[in-house]
């Protein structure tokens, strides 16, 4: 029986139209999933579903009701629950404020917090979603907050449950355990959409599938039925090579970059990188697996001067670099793909030609003594947007009108250009879809070939095992293995990503 | 000279001086706690003194100006909220626009009413005249005269610190408007409406704004003068900042700065050290300065304080 | 198109430009008629020749490119102005007065019989506008101008009052020492800026109410003797060779109250422009003032600029009390028509925050400022109506600027926010 229809729904933004006659069903007790790369309008769709976003055109129908939900309260009276990719919780408050927010017991005014403890106690037994009620936010990890966040879904008793790429922020083995919570919550009669763009995921939990892209249903198929390439390749409409071809590469024998016993504080105080060290030699990549949490970004911070380290050094060439300030150390031929590319890689109102002058605007090209020299920031800039190609209105177009790819290859022009000896991205394909993480992957193994020494840290596994020709895995600030692509897989890398000891045979 | 008189006086006097900064103060809490930047809190308590004291004297009934103050101090802030909330002004050129207007407006009114600039004519009967003491408490030393013999505002003042204690705490409308000061998305998608918890923030600074302002005007004096405010407004953003946005710490602050206040007219007055007087008058200005640099460290912001709050809700 | 011509087309712009606006600034409407409109003409000449050498160079498309883009920025504050108008006319009638005669009398007044009343008003209005501007490109809100205005004021007062050089020596040396005083009194909230996190509002704040008290303590020390001068206090008068000229001393028929520090307004003006946008250092601080976690991570130190930042629009602030103490009073009066610093932040919100922008409208602020009072004297309507006037401007204006000039800010928004309300992307 279906019990979620969506008709001809159809969203149109001012410059996107995200969804395109949208027909799809929900049958109860299903576990379905919508499988499509980013920026294929799976978010907005759920967005819609959610109440959040009044659809241009097209029905709802739920429960064999047509109906029109003019906020996420009309959605979530009528049974709906949605866990966001970026949680919905207030960091200061516990995790029974967070639960109840919106929904509070007591009459009157007041809140009535001994009812509320109970019946989240209750709730989480029942389904199994272990949790401190008593615990801030800001306390629990990120697993935790996960299930907060169900349980809030669970406590305005959803009988439809959308999770919205729930596996991005997860080890392998809390995948495992969120599926298991999946699969109990299916059997107890929620009916659960899974949006997310991860194929083994799909293969591993859904029951059927439809795969979205550019705004449309390309295709829906029963998963037993389906092989991982087709889904692939309907996901991105050609034939996808799934990763990039590595060459092996002989990396020369000199480390370019090292860090010894790096300690570093984070913003609490709490020791973020504890005693690591690692070597990077020209010509290799070297991949930093980690879930997030675990001091990469301290890390890099540290790397860069961001960020003080307690003790320990840094070394670029055989000199030592703590004591230099991040303009010295980007004089010294670092450089830094950062992780969040808005906030931190690009000044979004200037433009794309100062976006990529910014760090080298004290020399020429971009300025000639204390004046800037804007004819020559353009020449330069027009050079890189072609050689990286950048699809940009022009040098002088602000960089907040690019795309999310095309922000990333700016930096990455900017970054590359300066002929750097070492090299430390961070996540540089978060949030991009297919084409532009082919493209950035090349570029990265471009600079590899030109024995550039490559530090990349990434969530992603697959990226990790595409490019890296050795592999760290952090966990709570050390690196507790090494081990190469070629000789170890996923599953294992996730082991030690949480924790895991080897075994003493 | 410094006798226990000296310093009793002197307690009654910082609370008294203290209580306009506390009043703006613990509106100002509320307000940032939903998210809204309130520096127009100088041009509220601007004008709600000034209809304080316009209807009190044409009434003839410092209650009526009373009521007045706090209503038109609510009509002003709304222009804040409409402008901070609905047109997604920068919080802090809103409130720095409404400062500027409330000055003008106060002086247009000044002179289109009373007929005059500068200091409105003395109202007759003010608020206080109902000083009052409670029977019993006021006999306690040293804290008797402080808490329980004090005018009407004050007394408020002291309720209002606890009732607004408790909404924010203990409440479900106090939960909603925390959330929407630390992650109003996440309260939007839970089908509160953000705008609404906003709008409510800075409507109860207004009103509170307006009594500080009242109190200014009727209750700690008999008329009303062009500016005089003062910069009381700015120092209980101070005090906000100081106390942790929290009413309890902000209440603390305005005291130190109302201490800072008594003292220093009271060095003025007897002489202490032989100093012009302007001297001594800016040492509560000194004073902010150091406390929101000492203090500031310590005491965190709600995350989502003077950050815009969109709703992608159109049909576009 | 050819070097050489450019150039010389630049340079007769600038040269019909420079001399258009030293005609039209220096002029009163009744004794020198012909200066103002020959001035406003010449101007008129070289915003031609711009537009010529402009097309000249890039075609007939970009002109109307550019054209279509000015008028788009002018397009918000005009309309501004116009429903604040009407609505303070809307107060007026409502008020008893009569709208029209008052509006009449506001901009004859304004425009033409007190023309350089206007311009009096206006030049240290663009000074602590360029001042607010300035730390507003880093970010950062000077809302205690008014304390510096006062600081070079006195610091002004004082080094006129004993410095017996020639005045083309100690002029300058006055200038800077206002500016220097200017800028030392925003050190302390620049330093607890950048150390503690301290926000300027409150500490620039504080410390204006402070200068605003330390005044008359000075102007008691240099002249102002309750014994012997009556309330409102004032200093001695400052030597003569320190004293600003004026525009009648080489103009004919100017009026002699007129005198030059609008020109220096107005340089500075362009001064401050071109350190902004065409400087290294300018570059800093804007980038500081648009993303610092930005210009964090390509080196570009936080602290140092906003530190710039504040210093310099310190400076700025305190050089209008030195126009106005050097220029127009030559002394210090206790109660000096003080809002300078406050009148500052609306004009420099009117022009949002553009360096150039803020000379048209601190003219129109001194164009207001002077019509009130020549509409209060002849028909009664009080001046106040003017502020209230200029206090709507100001809410349209800001509240408009604010919705087109963030409309690419908003589309990243719409981004962002889908991302965050998406949890994806769209």
């Amino acid at each position: 029986m279906a019990i979620l229809e969506t008709r001809h729904i159809v969203k149109q933004f001012p410059k996107v139209l995200a969804n395109d006659d949208i027909n799809l069903t929900l049958q109860e007790g299903e576990i379905l999933c919508l499988l499509g790369e980013n920026g294929a309008g799976k978010s907005t769709l759920m967005n819609v579903l959610y109440g959040l976003y009044k659809p241009t055109s097209g029905t709802i129908v739920l429960d064999g009701e047509e109906v029109e939900f003019s906020s996420p309260r009309d959605a979530i009276d009528r049974g709906l629950g949605m866990v966001h990719q970026h949680f919905m919780l207030v960091d200061t408050l516990t995790v029974t404020e967070n639960i109840i927010l919106g929904s509070e017991p007591g009459s009157g005014p007041v809140i009535d917090y001994k009812t509320a403890r109970q019946q989240v106690k209750e709730l989480s037994e029942r389904y199994g979603l272990q949790v401190d009620p008593d615990a801030r936010i800001m306390n629990l990890s990120v697993g935790l907050q996960q299930r907060v966040e169900i349980l809030k879904a669970l406590y305005r008793k959803a009988k439809i449950l959308i999770l919205d790429e729930p596996t991005a922020v997860l080890t392998p083995q809390e995948v495992e355990e969120l599926f298991a919570v999946i699969r109990t919550l299916r059997d107890s009669g929620v009916s659960i959409i899974i949006i997310t763009h991860k194929l083994e995921e799909v293969k591993a939990i859904a029951n059927r599938v439809y795969i979205l892209r550019r705004g449309r249903i390309e295709g829906e198929r029963e998963i037993a039925d389906v092989t991982k390439e087709e889904l692939a390749n309907l996901m991105v409409g050609r034939s996808v090579v799934l990763t990039v071809h590595r060459e092996p590469h002989e990396a020369k024998p000199e480390p370019v970059f090292t860090v010894e016993n790096l300690r570093v504080l984070d913003d609490r105080e709490v020791e973020a990188v504890d005693d690591l060290s690692l070597t990077v030699k020209p010509g290799e990549v070297v991949g930093i697996a980690g879930v997030d949490g675990n001091g990469q970004s301290e890390l890099a911070e540290a790397i860069m001067g961001l960020r003080p380290a307690t003790s320990g050094r840094i070394l670029l060439r055989g000199n030592d670099i703590e004591h230099l300030t991040t303009r010295e150390r980007i004089n010294q031929r670092i450089s830094h793909v950062p992780a969040d590319r808005q906030r931190f890689g690009l000044v979004l109102p200037f433009t794309v030609a100062e976006n990529i002058a910014i760090g080298y605007h004290d020399r020429a090209p971009n300025s000639r003594g204390l004046v800037l020299d804007y004819a020559g920031m353009e020449k330069q800039a027009e050079e890189l947007i072609s050689s990286y190609d950048i699809r940009t209105p022009g040098p002088l177009a602000p960089a907040a009108h690019l795309s999310g790819g095309n922000q990333q290859k700016v930096i990455l022009a900017r970054e590359f250009s300066r002929n750097p000896d070492f090299l430390l991205v961070n996540q540089p394909t978060r949030g991009l879809d297919v084409g532009a993480i082919e493209y950035i992957h090349s570029q990265i193994l471009r600079m590899r070939g030109q024995d550039v020494g490559v530090m990349l840290i990434s969530l992603e596994l697959e990226e990790i095992f595409a490019l890296s020709d050795r592999i760290l895995v952090m966990y709570e600030g050390q690196i507790v293995k090494e081990l190469t692509p070629a000789e170890t897989d996923e599953r294992e890398v996730g082991f030690y990503m949480t924790g895991g000891k080897e075994r003493s045979a | 000279m410094i006798t226990f008189d000296f310093i009793v006086n002197l307690l009654v006097a910082t609370i008294r001086l203290s209580t306009p900064i506390t009043l703006a103060a613990i509106g100002a809490v509320i307000c940032e706690r939903s998210g809204i930047v309130n520096i127009a809190m100088e041009g509220i308590m601007l004008i709600g003194a000034f209809f304080a004291a316009i209807v009190a004297f044409y009434s003839g009934n410092p209650w009526l100006g009373l009521l007045a103050g706090i209503f038109f101090g609510a009509i002003f802030s709304l222009l804040h909220a409409f402008a901070t909330v609905s047109l997604h002004l920068d919080h802090v050129v809103s409130g720095a626009v409404l400062n500027i207007l409330a000055l003008g407006l106060t002086r247009y009114l000044m002179v289109l009413i009373v007929g005059h600039p500068g200091t409105s004519d003395p109202i007759p009967v003010g608020l206080s005249d109902y000083q009052f003491a409670i029977p019993v408490l006021s006999r306690i030393p040293v804290i008797g005269p402080m808490f329980f013999n004090q005018t009407p505002i004050v007394y408020m003042s002291f309720v209002l610190i606890i009732l607004f204690t408790w909404f924010l705490f203990k409440t479900k409308t106090g939960l909603h408007i925390r959330s929407a000061g630390e992650h109003p998305l996440a309260l939007e998608t839970i089908g509160v409406s953000v705008y609404k918890m906003r709008y409510l923030g800075v409507l109860v600074s207004g009103m509170v704004g307006g009594l500080a302002g009242a109190y200014l005007s009727i209750e700690n004096n008999v008329s009303f003068t062009e500016g005089m405010t003062n910069g009381r407004g700015f120092i209980a953003m101070a005090a906000m900042i100081s106390g942790g946005w929290h009413p309890v710490g902000a209440f603390l602050a305005a005291l130190f700065f109302g201490f800072a206040d008594a003292l220093q007219v009271r060095f003025q007055v007897f002489k202490i050290v032989d100093l012009p007087e302007e001297v001594f008058i800016i040492f509560p200005y000194v004073l902010t300065v150091i406390a929101v640099a000492g203090l500031v460290r310590k005491s965190r912001p709600p995350k989502a304080v003077g950050t815009d709050f969109m709703i992608e809700r159109s049909e576009d | 198109m050819n070097r050489t011509y450019s150039t010389a087309l630049n340079a007769v712009m600038v040269v019909l430009g420079a001399i258009g606006s030293i005609l039209w600034l220096g002029a009163t409407f009744r004794s020198g008629e012909t200066y103002y409109f020959w001035g406003i003409w010449l101007i008129v000449a070289a915003a031609g020749v711009y537009l010529v050498r402009y097309t000249l160079e890039n075609g007939r498309d970009e002109l109307l490119a550019l054209v279509r883009k000015s008028l788009r920025s002018v397009v918000v504050p005009v309309m501004g102005i116009v429903v604040a108008i009407l609505i303070g006319g809307v107060l007026m009638a409502i008020t008893g007065y009569d709208p029209i005669a008052a509006y009449q009398a506001l901009f004859y007044g304004g425009l033409v019989r007190n023309w350089h009343i206007s311009v009096l008003n206006a030049a240290p209005l663009i000074f602590t506008a360029l001042s607010v501007a300035f730390a507003f490109k880093a970010g950062l809100f000077n809302i205690g101008a008014e304390g510096q205005y006062y600081l070079g004021a006195m610091g002004a007062t004082w080094a006129s009052l004993y410095l017996g050089l020639p005045g083309i020596i100690s002029i300058p040396l006055v200038f800077i020492f206002a500016a220097l005083l200017g800028a030392a009194w925003n050190v302390v909230p620049a330093f607890l800026k950048v150390k503690t996190g301290a926000h300027e509002v409150i500490t620039t704040m504080m410390l204006a109410h402070v200068a605003r008290y330390l005044s008359p303590v000075f102007i008691r020390a240099n002249g102002g003797d309750p014994a012997t001068s009556l309330h409102p206090y004032v200093t001695f008068e400052i030597l003569e060779n320190n004293m600003l000229p004026s525009f009648s001393q080489f103009m004919e028929h100017a009026n002699y109250r007129v005198h030059t520090g609008i020109l220096l307004a107005i340089i500075v003006a362009l001064v401050i422009n071109f350190l902004l946008y065409k400087t290294r250092i300018g570059f800093e601080i804007r980038a500081v003032g648009e993303n610092k976690d930005a210009a964090r991570a390509q080196g570009i130190s936080v602290g140092k600029n906003i530190f710039r930042a504040l210093l310099i629009a310190g400076a700025l602030a305190a050089l209008a009390g030195f126009n106005q103490v050097n220029g127009l009073d030559h002394k210090l009066f206790e109660n000096l028509q003080a809002g300078y610093g406050w009148n500052g932040i609306s004009v420099a919100l009117l022009a949002g925050g553009n360096p150039v922008g803020v000379v048209f409208t601190g003219l129109l602020w001194g164009m207001l400022d002077a019509g009130g009072q020549f509409m209060s004297r002849t028909t009664q309507t009080p001046s106040a109506i003017v502020e209230i006037v200029k206090g709507i401007i100001l809410f349209l204006v800001v509240a408009r600027y604010i919705y087109t000039a963030i409309s690419q800010w908003w589309k990243r928004r719409k981004q962002k926010q889908t991302t965050a309300v998406a949890a994806g992307q769209a």
